[in-house]
């Protein structure tokens, strides 16, 4: 499991997320990630482009920092491009109706400075 | 004219161990591809299989976490017909998946709670489910269906 984070300025960033969000793969990204996404008010792409396999653990970790950084005033989005098996989790599990999904880049980074 | 059927079975055993999920993930890749189930119905075996043990893992009793999980993929081909069926068992206390009361979708993001995931995903990801309990342990099968193109 890898993660990466670029600062496009102060308040937005993108962070990509790649390999298996399984029980392992989510424990070994989960503090780096909530620092990353929720420790401050800012606007965050999360890219889960390249996310092979997404299971509830990974969910719930998306959830809580998402959860965290709107108490923060921020906002989250998600980033899913082409990724059939990972939108088809978000969508069985109603996830992008909290978290809002895009499949276009310039779509995600639209909605999240919105 | 009568049916061909065609009968394939792989068996696995871990440790109630999050740290045994991904070898439980792997050996399921390596046997599914190798009875020639689709990526498409692996994918979703696969994560009815990580749900099904994290929830052992997670909700399990002592029982539950000192003895070993067994694993079984058993899959089935009657002509075209194909069904890949993983079957779960451990020695908790009897919990049916196939019947517990999943959670209401929360509405917004300020509602939503962690866990009650798991329970929804194995039902949507699985085209069939089975539970029974028995000597002391659970059975809980899931079943993916697909039609063999030639």
């Amino acid at each position: 499991m890898a993660i990466e984070f670029e600062d496009v300025n102060d308040t937005f960033r993108r962070i990509k997320l790649s390999g298996r969000l399984d029980i392992p793969g989510t424990e070994a990204i989960s503090i780096k990630f909530t620092n990353l996404a929720a420790s401050a008010s800012r606007r965050v792409v999360v890219d889960l482009t390249t996310v092979s396999f997404l299971a509830s653990i990974g969910i719930r970790e998306l959830i809580s920092s998402a959860k965290a950084l709107q108490l923060r005033g921020g906002r989250m989005v998600l980033l899913v491009g082409d990724n059939v098996a990972v939108s088809k989790t978000l969508q069985v599990t109603g996830i992008d109706a909290l978290i809002p999904m895009f499949s276009n880049p310039s779509e995600a980074d639209q909605a999240a400075l919105a | 004219m009568s049916a061909s059927i065609r009968n394939l079975v792989a068996e696995l055993t871990i440790k109630a161990d999050a740290e045994r999920v991904r070898d439980a993930s792997m050996w399921l890749a390596q046997s599914g591809t190798e009875f020639g189930v689709p990526e498409e119905e692996l994918n979703r075996l696969d994560l009815c299989l990580n749900e099904a043990l994290a929830n052992i893992i997670s909700h399990g009793n002592p029982a539950a976490l000192t003895c070993p999980i067994h694993i079984l993929l058993d899959v089935r081909r009657e002509n075209d017909a194909c069904e890949a069926t993983a079957t779960v068992s451990d020695a908790g206390p009897a919990f049916d998946t196939s019947s517990a009361t999943i959670k209401p979708r929360p509405q917004t993001l300020a509602d939503a709670e962690p866990g009650g995931l798991g329970l929804l995903m194995i039902r949507s990801f699985s085209d069939k489910l089975a539970y029974s309990y028995s000597h002391g342990r659970n059975h809980l099968s899931f079943s993916v269906r697909w039609i063999e193109t030639r």
